[in-house]
C-alpha cells in the first residue's frame, strides 16, 4: 500500500498539472512547423492568386485581431483595439451566409440569392432586400480576406518590394507568405503587409500588417478555421422567426449621397499616398460608420501650421488630420507628410 | 486472535462505496439550507419571466431575448445566476462539506469510522457535485415551465440568436447543453471551494473567499490593462452559455471555457486530496 | 513497577491493543506530547488520568490516527498509525473530544449516518445495530428528536453509542462522563465493565478519579505531555509511596536516632515517615523505643490513587 504521503503528492501533482493546464490554455495555439513546400516566385504566386478559380462551397471562422490603437470613439466600439470573430458559410453559387456575434446576440445576414435578409437579435428585426445574384453581402469586401489581400498587392506593387518569404500554416492548411516591404523611400508608418497564400487553392488566408517600431502586428484578418465541402443548404435559407419585426430595406442613404460629394485629393502615390477629402459639416457622419454618428471632435490632439488647424489622430498604422475648415487628410503616414499634402 | 477474528467478522476495511455516496446524498438533500436555497433558485426564474412580461419593453441582452421567447428564458436564468447564486450554493455545499463537518465534529467521526481519506474525498465531491447538479436542474426546469407558461410566444419554439427557429425538441436538447455546461462550471467552483474547505474549520470562510475570488475574478477580467489575465480566469468563460441559442452552436467558448474548467476541478481536487490525506483532524 | 508489567505481557503472549514509543508532538512551539511510551495491554481497561493540557487527547488523537506525531511511532491493534490506521479502525470505537453530531439530524437519523460508514457492518444490519446501540446507552425514548435539542448528558450518550455500533476489540472514550448525571456515570461504569467482560480493551480518560479507580485494571498519568506513572492499579496503589508513616510527638528525637542508623527518614504532619529502603518496621519501632521516643502508631501507607494522582500532578511549581 502507497503510503498516505506518497498519494498526497499525487494530489499535488495533479494540482500543479492543472495549473500548466491552465497556462498551456493560455498560450494561443503555436504556429506548427513551417511546412516544406515547392519554391515559386511572387509574380506566379500573385498571378496565381489574381487568376485561382473560387474556392466552391466552404464554412470558415474569420478572425480579426485589431490592434491599431484607434482613440476610443463613443459611439462605435467595434473600433477599438480587440479581437473579433465571424463565421462565414458559402456554397459556392454566390449564396453566403455570414454571423457575426457579439456579447450575448448576434447579427445574421444571409443571402438565399434572391433576397438578402439582415437579421439583428438585439432588438429582434429582420431587414429583407432583394438582390440580383452578383450582389455580395454588404460587408464581404470587408471581411473577405481574399478582396483585401488582392486590392492590397495590386496598389502596392509599383512601390514596394515583393517576395515570397517562406511558409505558414493558417487554419491548418499550409500556405506561402507573401510578402510586401516598402521601398526605402517611401516615408510610411508601416514596415510590411504580409498575406498568407492557401499552397493549393491559392486562395489568401490572412492578412497581417505590421507597423514601425511593434514586432505584433498592427491588424490582422484571416481564417482561424477552414473547411471546404458541401455545406448545408438549410444554411442559405431564411425564415423570419415568429415575433420578429421584418422591414425592407431603403436604399442606402449612403448611395444617394455619393456622387454628391467631391472627388477626394490624392497626393503622392504608393505607401506615402494622402487622401485629402472633403467633409461638409452635414455630411461629417459618413465618417464613423452607418450606425451611429460618432462625435469626432472631442478625439485626436490639437495640431496647427501654416496649412491652418486642426485635429491629429494617431494610430498605429495611419495617421489623420481633420482640419477646422473640413478637410480630412489621411494617410500611412507620419503626421509630417500630411502636413505638407495640406499644404500644398 | 486476529485469525479468529477475521474468521467471525466480514473483514472490510472501508464501508461499501455505494453506501458512503447514498448516506452524503441523503445528508445533503435533507440539510435544511440546502433545501431553503433550492426553493429560493426555483423562484428566480419565475421572477424573471414576470418581470419580463409585465415590462413588455425588450431590453438588451439575454434578458431582452426572453420576450416572447420564453424558451430562451432557462438559458438566460442559468446565465444570469452562474454569475453568483449558484456559485453560491455550491460554495456553501463545499463549505459545509469538509469544514462544516470539522466544526461540528463529525469530520473526526468519518475518519475514525474509518472512511478512508481518499474515498472521503471522492464522497465529498459527490455531495457537492449533486448539489451542483440540483441547483442546475431546479433552475433550468423551472425556466422552461416558467418561460412556456409564463412568457409563452414563439409557438413552443425557440427563436435563436441568429434568428433561425428550433422546434421543442431540439430547444429542450439546447437547455440540456446549456445545464451540462452549467454543471461544469460549477463543478470548477466546487473543487476549489472544497480546496479551500478542506483547510479551515470555518465554514464562512470558505464562502467569503469563493465569492470574493469571484468577484475579483470579474473584476480583473474588466480591467483591460491586464488582458493577458483573461485565460487564466474561470469566470471569463462564465457568458459562454448563450452560445447554446445560436444556430449553428458555436462550440468554441463553451469548449474552452469547460477545458479551463476542468484545470480548475484538477487544481482544487488535487489541492483537496493532498490535503485532506495529510491533514490532522 | 515496569519490570512486573513487562512480565506480565510476556506471559499473556499477546500484543498491546495500542503502543506509542517515544511519540513528540510539536503544535507550533507548544509541546503537546513529549516523548511518551505506553502500551495498552490486549483486555484491559486502562485509565489515563492527568490535569487538563496535560496531551491526554493529543496522545489519544494520535493513538487513533488523527494526528501523525512529530516524531516516534504508533500503532493500533498492530498496524502502524497513522498510516495503515484504516486496517485498525474497523476494530475501534471512539468518543473523542466530545460528540460530534449534526444539529439538523435526529439521534437515530445521525446514527445511522455514523452506521453507513462503518466497515464491519452490513447495510441489513444497520437499522437494528443502531436501534441496539440507542438502546444500550438509554437514549431509546429520545432517538428521534432532533439532535439540536439534546442536552449535553444526552448528546455524550450518543457519542457512545457511536462508539458502540459495532463489536469492536478496543474502545477509546475520551471523558466519557463529561456531562453525565450520577445515572449516567453508573451507566458508563456498567458498559466499560460489559465491554471488559467481553475480552475488549478500553481506554478511559477522565478527570473523575473514582470512577477510574472503580473501573480500571491499569492506569497511566500524564503530565505536562509526559507520562509521569503507568502500571497495573494494584501495583501503583502498593508501590512507590514512600514508606513508614510514625506518629510521634519526640520528631526530633525520632530522626536523629534514625539517621543515626543511616535510615532516610523526613518530618511530615505530626510525625515522621522513614522511606523505604530502611530497617524492616519492627526494627523501626524497636529502635524509636529505645531511643525513647513515644510512639503512637506506625503503619506502611497504602496510598489511594487520588492521593497518588494528587501527589504526582500537583508537584510542579
Amino acid at each position: 500500500m502507497a503510503s498516505r504521503r506518497g498519494w498526497a503528492r499525487v494530489g499535488m501533482g495533479v494540482a500543479v498539472a492543472g495549473a500548466v493546464g491552465l497556462g498551456l490554455l493560455a498560450v494561443p495555439a503555436g504556429a506548427g512547423a513551417a511546412p516544406e513546400l515547392p519554391p515559386v516566385s511572387a509574380e506566379d504566386l500573385v498571378t496565381s492568386v489574381v487568376e485561382a478559380k473560387d474556392p466552391g462551397p466552404l464554412h470558415a471562422t474569420v478572425t480579426l485581431d485589431n490592434a491599431l490603437g484607434l482613440p476610443a470613439i463613443p459611439g462605435v466600439p467595434q473600433a477599438a483595439n480587440g479581437t473579433s470573430t465571424a463565421q462565414v458559410w458559402s456554397d459556392g453559387a454566390g449564396k453566403g451566409r455570414l454571423s457575426v456575434p457579439s456579447g450575448q446576440g448576434e447579427k445574421t445576414i444571409v443571402d438565399d440569392g434572391t433576397t438578402v435578409w439582415a437579421w439583428d437579435s438585439a432588438d429582434k428585426t429582420v431587414t429583407k432586400k432583394a438582390v440580383g445574384t452578383e450582389q455580395k453581402p454588404p460587408q464581404a469586401d470587408v471581411t473577405d480576406p481574399a478582396a483585401a489581400a488582392q486590392k492590397a498587392v495590386a496598389d502596392l506593387r509599383a512601390t514596394s518590394t515583393v517576395a515570397v518569404d517562406g511558409t505558414a500554416e493558417v487554419a491548418g492548411r499550409p500556405a506561402y507568405e507573401l510578402v510586401l516591404r516598402p521601398l526605402p523611400t517611401e516615408r510610411t508608418l508601416l514596415r510590411e503587409v504580409r498575406v498568407a497564400v492557401d499552397s493549393e487553392k491559392r486562395l489568401p488566408l490572412r492578412l497581417t500588417v505590421l507597423a514601425n517600431g511593434s514586432s505584433d502586428p498592427a491588424l490582422q484578418v484571416g481564417f482561424t478555421e477552414l473547411e471546404f465541402g458541401a455545406q448545408d443548404p438549410g444554411m442559405f435559407t431564411f425564415t423570419p422567426p415568429p415575433g420578429a419585426t421584418v422591414t425592407e430595406a431603403p436604399d442606402r442613404p449612403g448611395d444617394a449621397q455619393k456622387p454628391q460629394r467631391p472627388e477626394p485629393k490624392v497626393v503622392g502615390d504608393g505607401w506615402d499616398t494622402v487622401v485629402i477629402a472633403t467633409m461638409p459639416p452635414a455630411d461629417a457622419q459618413q465618417q464613423g460608420g452607418r450606425d451611429g454618428a460618432p462625435d469626432l471632435s472631442s478625439i485626436g490632439k490639437e495640431v496647427s501650421g501654416p496649412w491652418g488647424s486642426g485635429r491629429e489622430i494617431d494610430t498605429a498604422v495611419a495617421t489623420a488630420i481633420i482640419t477646422s475648415d473640413g478637410r480630412v487628410a489621411a494617410g500611412a503616414v507620419p503626421a509630417q507628410v500630411l502636413t505638407e499634402a495640406l499644404s500644398q | 486472535m486476529t485469525l479468529v477474528e477475521s474468521a467471525t467478522t466480514p473483514h472490510r476495511r472501508s464501508a461499501p462505496m455505494g453506501r458512503l455516496l447514498g448516506a452524503e446524498l441523503r445528508w445533503v438533500l435533507r440539510r435544511p439550507r440546502t433545501l431553503v436555497m433550492l426553493g429560493l433558485f426555483a423562484l428566480v426564474p419565475i421572477l424573471i419571466a414576470v418581470g419580463v412580461v409585465v415590462a413588455d419593453r425588450s431590453g438588451g441582452g439575454l434578458i431582452g431575448a426572453i420576450a416572447g421567447n420564453g424558451l430562451v428564458l432557462p438559458v438566460a436564468a442559468m446565465t444570469l445566476m452562474l454569475a453568483l447564486l449558484l456559485p453560491l450554493a455550491v460554495a456553501m455545499a463545499a463549505a459545509d462539506a469538509i469544514a462544516g463537518e470539522a466544526a461540528h465534529g463529525t469530520l473526526r467521526g468519518l475518519l475514525l469510522a474509518p472512511v478512508g481519506r481518499g474515498r472521503l474525498v471522492v464522497m465529498k465531491a459527490f455531495g457537492v457535485l449533486v448539489v451542483a447538479v440540483v441547483a442546475t436542474l431546479v433552475v433550468a426546469v423551472v425556466g422552461v415551465i416558467a418561460g412556456l407558461v409564463v412568457v409563452g410566444g414563439a409557438d413552443g419554439t425557440l427563436v435563436t440568436l441568429s434568428g433561425t427557429t428550433l422546434g421543442l425538441g431540439e430547444a429542450m436538447g439546447r437547455v440540456g447543453i446549456a445545464a451540462l455546461w452549467t454543471v461544469g462550471q460549477l463543478a470548477a467552483v466546487g473543487a476549489v471551494a472544497l480546496a479551500i474547505s478542506a483547510f479551515t474549520e470555518h465554514p464562512l470562510v470558505v464562502l467569503a473567499s469563493v465569492l470574493g475570488g469571484l468577484i475579483v475574478f470579474g473584476v480583473l477580467g474588466a480591467i483591460p490593462a491586464l488582458d493577458w489575465l483573461q485565460p487564466y480566469l474561470l469566470t471569463t468563460g462564465f457568458s459562454a452559455g448563450a452560445d447554446v441559442l445560436r444556430d449553428p452552436t458555436t462550440w468554441g467558448e463553451l469548449g474552452s471555457s469547460t477545458l479551463r474548467a476542468l484545470c480548475y476541478m484538477a487544481i482544487g481536487g488535487g489541492i483537496t486530496t493532498s490535503r485532506m490525506l495529510t491533514r490532522d483532524a | 513497577m515496569t519490570a512486573s508489567t513487562d512480565e506480565r505481557t510476556a506471559a499473556r503472549v499477546a500484543p498491546p491493543a495500542a503502543a506509542v514509543r517515544g511519540v513528540r508532538k510539536v503544535f507550533g512551539r507548544t509541546v503537546a506530547v513529549d516523548g511518551i511510551d505506553l502500551e495498552v495491554p490486549t483486555g484491559s481497561v486502562l485509565g489515563m488520568l492527568g490535569p487538563n493540557g496535560s496531551g491526554k487527547t493529543t496522545l489519544i488523537r494520535m493513538l487513533l490516527g488523527l494526528t501523525r506525531p512529530t516524531s516516534g511511532t504508533a500503532e493500533l491493534l498492530g498496524h502502524a498509525v497513522p498510516d495503515a490506521a484504516e486496517q485498525a479502525l474497523p476494530h475501534v470505537g471512539a468518543l473523542v473530544e466530545g460528540p460530534g453530531f449534526h444539529p439538523f439530524l435526529s439521534g437515530r437519523e445521525n446514527l445511522r449516518r455514523v452506521a453507513a460508514t462503518e466497515p464491519l457492518l452490513a447495510t441489513s444490519q444497520i437499522r437494528e445495530a443502531v436501534g441496539t446501540a440507542l438502546e444500550r446507552v438509554g437514549l431509546a425514548d429520545a432517538a428521534d428528536r432532533r439532535f439540536r435539542g439534546y442536552s449535553l448528558g444526552m448528546k455524550q450518550r450518543l457519542g457512545l453509542a457511536a462508539a458502540l455500533l459495532v463489536p469492536r476489540r478496543l474502545v477509546v472514550l475520551d471523558e466519557p462522563t463529561n456531562g453525565l448525571d450520577p445515572a449516567g456515570t453508573r451507566d458508563v461504569r456498567r458498559i466499560v465493565a460489559e465491554l471488559h467482560a467481553g475480552g475488549a480493551t478500553v481506554l478511559v480518560s477522565s478527570h473523575l478519579l473514582a470512577e477510574v479507580e472503580a473501573t480500571c485494571t491499569h492506569v497511566a498519568v500524564l503530565q505536562s505531555g509526559t507520562l509521569v506513572a503507568s502500571g497495573e492499579l494494584s501495583a501503583l496503589l502498593e508501590a512507590g509511596t514512600g514508606g513508614l508513616v510514625v506518629t510521634t510527638p519526640d520528631v526530633d528525637t525520632a530522626l536523629e536516632s534514625l539517621r543515626g542508623i543511616g535510615a532516610t527518614a523526613f518530618r511530615e504532619g505530626d510525625g515522621i515517615v522513614v522511606a523505604d529502603g530502611g530497617p524492616p518496621a519492627p526494627e523501626v519501632v524497636a529502635l524509636l523505643v529505645r531511643a525513647g521516643v513515644a510512639v503512637h502508631e506506625a503503619r506502611r501507607r497504602r496510598a489511594r490513587l487520588e492521593e497518588l494522582f494528587a501527589r504526582l500532578t500537583e508537584e510542579s511549581p
